[in-house]
């Protein structure tokens, strides 16, 4: 998915679209995507950051590894998921994710989270999730990235981006749009420390950890 | 035994509250809110349900207290355990005669840990463990290492308290080497389970860390002894008692030693941002405590030797705390999160992509504070049991 959040207004219709539609347990803490704001100064000047986030879904997923019962699983295609029914929360993977994406949905007493409406939308064929059909600025697109005509990776070959906390060793695959025309909101929302990327300098790293686990890839339980 | 009664009311409190508030506690939802419109509880409610303390687990810590108490009980029985079976290969005659005793305490300690893990975990899906498995998870290989240790251990009190005294020689020493060979692998494990989470830099760059894990039991393994030895022996052999905890005086003070050079090099290695929360950040004084406590006052009380029994059993009690804080600073610390240190800005409790969090401790639920009482209870009440059927506090030469 990649994420042009130089235009995300924080309306948070996203995070509604996504409780609505996948039925996240009720609470501010309980949520599957979020946007977080965060402020900063840089001689004088206040800022407020945007960046709509989610489950990265790793390539190489630490969540997987240290899950003892199989229930966090990589599905067919690279999609990270969860099977509430064999959970049994031990929070391994919450503490493992780096992106603290994972939350105790209570209602099942299963680890939750992001799963690009998997068993909504995506096995019904549909292209979208409800995020992106939901935000009205076009912050989200959704998409194939082992396709070279899909709509995603050519706007990955014609935009720069970078992924967060890269330094994990994940491998995420949400794609942080550098901000256009625009290098202010840039220097303002990149930090100093983030590596940003070329489609063509991104796609050896994505299939170096894809030969690595792709192995494990599984259908949907 | 009425302090186990109460104990193990406190448990049975803390099991009932955790079943209730996990699986029987109802809230509001979206279809109340559309079955009855303008209900005013329908709406309190559903505050509660969005803004309210957000269910059992926090998502800023996945792991809290039940593991902090896991972790202890587990380590320092093993450590308990452990120190027997080499005070057993390296023939220290007075732990020889009280070892069915003190492996029956390591046993009580690492079945109340298990106790608090199991109720930590969703016990209804506990099954899928077995049905199931992913072998690698480092959580996956503890379970076969206490089917195979737990038995091992009972049978180690049961050839120390068996009359086969032939055949228990014979077979000694192969057990001691295979428990020894297990408890290494119990503690290798351990860390393992801790170091796999590689978004935790605390636990992952912490140098040596099934060293460290071994150390610190050692020490909070030690202070237990002491204690146990006091409460256990001060009235049937009082000299033989003051020999014991002499003995085990020498053994705290060296582990102390060696717990106190690993603490004063080991957060040169660990993370800066980790290592700047810990030790500048929120959790210093917690940090500082536990020095104190399990480090500085007993090498203090324990180095000039002593005789009174009074400041041996103080520096073990501070040893227990301290070393107690010293794993709720491990666990806690390792969910908190990290600064970040922007250009301008200096050190701030997020980084550039992230809502700002606190790393203070959260409260956990009452039920769970009641477990973790409660397992005292489990400690004191199996080993008054099997005490009291297997006489295992005796001295006795074998």
């Amino acid at each position: 998915m990649a994420l042009d959040y130089q235009s995300c207004i924080d309306c948070k219709a996203c995070e509604v679209a996504c409780k609505e539609e996948n039925g996240v347990q009720l609470g501010a803490d309980k949520q599957r995507i979020w946007v977080t704001q965060s402020e900063k100064s840089i001689f004088g000047e206040p800022f407020v950051a945007l960046h709509p986030s989610q489950c990265n879904h790793c390539l190489d997923a630490p969540c997987v590894d240290v899950c003892p019962t199989g229930s966090s699983y990589f599905a067919l295609g690279g999609i990270v998921m969860t099977n509430k029914d064999t959970c049994i929360v031990c929070k391994g993977c919450m503490e493992a994710c780096p992106y603290d994406a994972r939350f105790v949905d209570d209602t099942h007493v299963a680890v939750d989270k992001c799963t690009f409406c998997y068993d909504t939308r995506i096995v019904n064929g549909e292209m979208t999730t409800a995020c992106q059909a939901t935000c009205p600025t076009k912050v989200r697109l959704f998409g194939d990235i082992d396709d070279e005509e899909s709509e995603l990776v050519q706007m990955l070959k014609k935009r720069k981006f970078y992924v967060l906390k890269e330094n994990e060793g994940t491998v995420p695959k949400l794609f942080y749009l550098l901000p256009e025309n625009d290098d202010f909101y840039a220097m303002n929302s990149v930090d100093e420390n983030t590596n940003i990327y070329t489609w063509k300098e991104f796609k050896p790293i994505i299939e170096k950890a894809k030969a690595k686990r792709s192995p494990q890839w599984k259908v949907v339980q | 035994m009425y302090v186990v009664y109460v104990l193990l009311a406190f448990a049975l409190f803390g099991v009932i509250e955790v079943f209730y508030e996990r699986y029987f506690i109802l809230s509001a939802n979206a279809l109340d809110a559309g079955l009855a419109p303008g209900s005013r509880e329908v709406a309190e409610s559903m505050k509660e349900a969005i803004f309210g303390s957000g269910g059992e687990v926090k998502r800023e810590a996945p792991w809290s207290l039940y593991i902090v108490n896991y972790m202890y009980m587990i380590y320092v029985g093993s450590g308990i355990i452990l120190l027997v079976a080499l005070a057993e290969l390296v023939d220290i005659k007075l732990i020889k005669k009280t070892a069915a005793g003190f492996l029956t305490l390591g046993l009580a300690m690492i079945i109340a840990g298990l106790f608090t893990i199991m109720m930590d975990l969703n016990i209804l899906h506990l099954h899928w463990m077995f049905l199931s498995p992913r072998y690698t998870s480092g959580m996956w290989l503890m379970l076969p290492l206490y089917l195979v240790y737990i038995p091992l251990v009972i049978f180690e009190i049961y050839l120390l308290l068996s009359h086969h005294e032939h055949w228990a020689k014979k077979v000694a020493l192969p057990i001691l080497i295979l428990s020894l060979l297990i408890e290494f692998v119990e503690f290798y494990v351990q860390a393992k389970l801790f170091d796999m989470n590689t978004a935790r830099h605390l636990w992952t760059t912490y140098p040596l860390l099934p060293l460290y894990f071994m150390v610190s039991s050692f020490v909070a393994s030690a202070g237990v002894m002491v204690l146990y030895t006091y409460l256990i022996y001060r009235n049937t052999d009082k000299s033989k008692c003051e020999d014991l905890m002499h003995l085990i005086q020498k053994i705290t003070l060296y582990s102390v030693i060696v717990l106190g050079a690993y603490e004063a090099t080991a957060y040169l290695f660990i993370d800066k941002k980790w290592a700047e929360i810990i030790l500048f950040g929120d959790f210093k004084f917690y940090f500082y405590a536990y020095l104190i406590l399990a480090v500085a006052i007993p090498f203090v009380l324990l180095f000039k030797d002593y005789t009174s029994s009074f400041v041996k059993i103080i520096a073990a009690i501070s040893i227990i705390v301290g070393t107690y804080l010293g794993r709720m600073i491990f666990v806690y610390g390792g969910n908190a999160y990290p600064m970040s240190d922007r250009f301008g800005v200096g050190f701030e409790k997020y980084s550039e992509y992230e809502p700002v969090k606190d790393v203070i401790f959260f409260m956990p639920p009452w039920g769970e504070i009641a477990i973790v009482i409660g397992s005292l209870g489990i400690i004191i009440g199996i080993y008054r049991i099997v005490d009291a059927y297997l006489s295992v506090s005796l001295m006795r030469e074998h």
